[in-house]
């Protein structure tokens, strides 16, 4: 599905990725712990396609094709899809006329007519209902005056209507309540297909005793400097990241 | 000879035709507008309310100030807005239309046709026609005492509600003239009316001088909306002047969609304690269009309050101007004046004349004002095409939100839905 090969990325001349190097196949979910800094969101606005992120050298193949030619637009509909960790407000823009839109580009882009109004409502009743947000919700401007919470559920709202094949969750565990990070959690596992890959940026365990990865990758200083199965993030849990440190500077 | 003085031979000509109605008060009136006019003269670029604005050089010398050729509009040749109840005043190159208007009977709520009311009812008009064109006296705004005819007259008696709005349409196709046309609305006290204001070309191109005065008497509440949505090829200058009483609202919405050269000039007077105005306006230029805003809130007395909220679009090489005024004289103590004014440019040769003007004579006040011109947010339209929204719709989408802040004050419902669909259609949005 997804196959990232010495990615080096800058940011306003600081270069931040430094050879990462990561493999998804369909079907799987792999997570990425790290401190605070060392690139986590980098890596997610970079394969999202966000311009201000310059790509130095390295590849990146999504099902085969070249990610990095593509337009960020592109990337959303051929099925890359990024729940950001800071969703912006967008005033006057309401949830509804947003999603149609975005629904509708995705049908084009595989020689689709537009959805018809009732089906489109139908699709929107059964994926709020998957996360359990209010009606009234979508009328509302788009991510204006949402809760931190709200403004995380609205992202998966948004995934579960675009379907898409490769889901990347920068920190959606961030800024929910106990009960909110068990619906969230849910509706991302209804979600889960063979089909489906997941690559979940997180700082707690907790999201992922909900959603139980394949993998655990920890990313420090622009790259992934150790992998292992689930275990992994309740060690790092009650460890931190100190013996990882150690680790890395052992091997420098 | 000059367009100024051709403008006054024509005005020598007309007189020649009234007889007994050369005694007459408004005769009286007309002459001593003309006279203020051949002072005024059409301005060039040179005068600093028309810098930006060059509509000297965009009014041919051949036209003709008199009233156009009589032709007539097919029922279906024009935009009823039959969706919208209410009533109808229709006006063909600035003649009334009495078989396209339609009016709903209402007790203290007289409407029709302003040449016929400026001949049978004296008693209101001459109180009112011509007054505020006379506090300022501007270039177009004296031409059109001089020479308009007709027009709206819309006149509600104290405490009346209007039920339904006075839905006032000029349509004109007359592209020889430089059509003058006349609206006089008058709200006496605690009445409350609204009036919507629309202006279609028909033709391929057309040219007009409008005026409209607006009298809000005490504790009446006037909401007016014009719409200059179906003006493409359309080079026009609109004034209206309005006075606001004591403890009386006024709220006027520009929505300014199409054009070739617009120029909306709005004077409000607050001339009675504990008022306010509410001027809200949207315009959009594209292709060459030129679209001007200006706007004078005049605060005369104390305890009085103004907002102003104007956005604009401008596309390709539209250009648009914005000047805002706030006077407070030196008795306006305790006014609240506000003023904001929003543009984004959508390209490169797209522009923008934007100018605040404060004037406060009053110590103990209360005003703001803030421009702002800019692009979309990078960060907005990221987020979109994230969504896989195309760059150009992505760009429609916000430019979209951002102009529908002022549809949204719209106090008519099917008026919002319309003008929320022709904004849609004009930004090539099918959500
Ligand atoms: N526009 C920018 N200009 C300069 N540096 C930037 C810019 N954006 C991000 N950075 C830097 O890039 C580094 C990586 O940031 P990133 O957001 O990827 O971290 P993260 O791992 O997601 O952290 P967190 O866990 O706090 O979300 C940080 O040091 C940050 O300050
Ligand atoms: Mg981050």
């Amino acid at each position: 599905m997804l196959s990232i090969k010495n990615l080096n990325v800058a940011i306003n001349g600081q270069q931040i990725l430094k050879n990462l190097n990561l493999e998804i196949k369909a079907g799987e979910v792999q997570a990425i712990m790290g401190p605070n800094g060392t690139g986590k969101s980098t890596l997610a606005s970079t394969l999202a396609g966000k311009e201000a992120y310059e790509v130095l050298s390295g590849e990146v193949k999504f099902n085969g094709k070249d990610l990095l030619e593509m337009s960020p637009d592109e990337r959303a509909r051929e099925g890359v899809f990024l729940a950001f960790q800071y969703p912006v407000e967008i005033p006057g823009v309401s949830v509804t006329n947003f999603m149609k839109a975005a629904l509708n580009a995705k049908r084009r882009h595989f020689g689709l007519d537009p959805i018809e109004a009732k089906d489109f409502l139908k699709l929107m009743k059964d994926k709020m209902a998957l996360v359990e947000i209010k009606k009234e919700m979508m009328s509302r401007s788009l991510n204006e005056g949402f809760s931190g919470g709200e403004k995380k559920r609205n992202e998966i709202f948004q995934m579960a209507m675009l379907e898409p094949s490769l889901c990347i969750l920068d920190e959606t565990d961030s800024g929910l309540d106990i009960d909110a990070l068990r619906i969230v959690a849910n509706g991302i596992n209804k979600l889960r297909d063979k089909d489906r890959s997941f690559l979940v940026i997180t700082h707690y365990q907790r999201l992922l005793t909900y959603i139980v990865p394949d993998v655990v990758h920890v990313m420090f200083g622009g790259k992934i400097v150790k992998s292992g199965g689930k275990d992994l993030a309740l060690e790092l849990e009650e460890k931190g990241y100190d013996w990882i440190k150690e680790e890395v500077a052992a091997e420098a | 000879m000059s367009f100024a003085d051709k403008i006054v031979s024509e005005f020598e000509l007309a007189a020649k035709n009234l007889n007994g109605e050369k005694e007459s008060s408004l005769f009286a009136m007309r002459k001593e507008a003309l006279s203020s006019f051949q002072k005024l003269g059409i301005p060039s670029n040179r005068h600093e309310e028309w810098r930006y604005t060059n509509i000297k050089t965009q009014l041919p010398e051949t036209l003709s100030v008199l009233s156009g050729n009589a032709s007539i509009v097919e029922k279906n040749g024009f935009n009823n807005f039959k969706e919208i109840k209410a009533t109808r005043l229709v006006f063909f190159n600035g003649v009334f239309s009495k078989e396209l208007s339609s009016i709903i009977e209402q007790t203290g709520v007289t409407v029709g046709s302003l040449k016929e009311h400026l001949h049978h009812n004296k008693p209101v008009t001459e109180k009112y026609f011509g007054v505020l064109v006379k506090k300022y006296e501007e270039h177009f705004s004296v031409l059109n005492t001089a020479f308009a005819t007709d027009g709206a007259f819309v006149h509600i008696m104290k405490g009346v509600t209007a039920e339904f709005p006075v839905f006032i349409i000029h349509l004109y196709n007359s592209p020889e003239n430089f059509t003058q046309t006349r609206n006089l609305i008058v709200a006496e006290e605690s009445s409350k009316l609204n009036v919507i204001v629309d202006f279609q070309n028909l033709g391929s191109a057309s040219f007009y001088n409008h005026v409209s005065e607006v009298f809000v008497g005490k504790n009446a509440d006037v909401n007016v909306t014009k719409l200059q949505t179906a003006t493409a090829n359309t080079t026009a200058v609109h004034t209206l002047e309005a006075d606001v009483e004591r403890d009386a609202k006024f709220t006027c919405t520009t929505i300014s969609l199409e054009a070739k050269l617009i120029r909306n000039t709005t004077n409000v007077r607050l001339s009675g304690e504990n008022s306010e105005a509410h001027l809200n306006g949207l315009y959009y230029a594209k292709g060459t269009s030129l679209i001007d805003n200006h706007i004078l809130v005049d605060h005369l007395v104390p305890n009085c309050q103004s907002n102003q909220l104007y956005k604009g679009i401008l596309d390709e090489e539209g250009t648009g101007v914005f000047n805002g005024k706030i006077f407070v004289k030196q008795d306006a103590q305790k006014t609240n004046a506000f003023q904001s004014s929003k543009a984004i440019l959508l390209s490169d040769e797209a522009s923008i004349n934007s100018k605040p003007q404060l004037e406060i004579f009053a110590d103990d006040v209360k005003c703001s004002h803030g421009a702002a011109i800019g692009q979309l947010s990078d960060d907005e339209i990221f987020y979109l095409l994230a969504r896989g929204i195309h760059k150009a719709d992505a760009k429609s989408i916000l430019t979209y939100a951002f102009a529908s802040q002022i549809i949204e004050t719209i106090a008519i419902d099917e008026l919002k839905v319309y003008l929320d669909n022709k904004l849609k259609e004009r930004l090539h949005l099918d959500f």
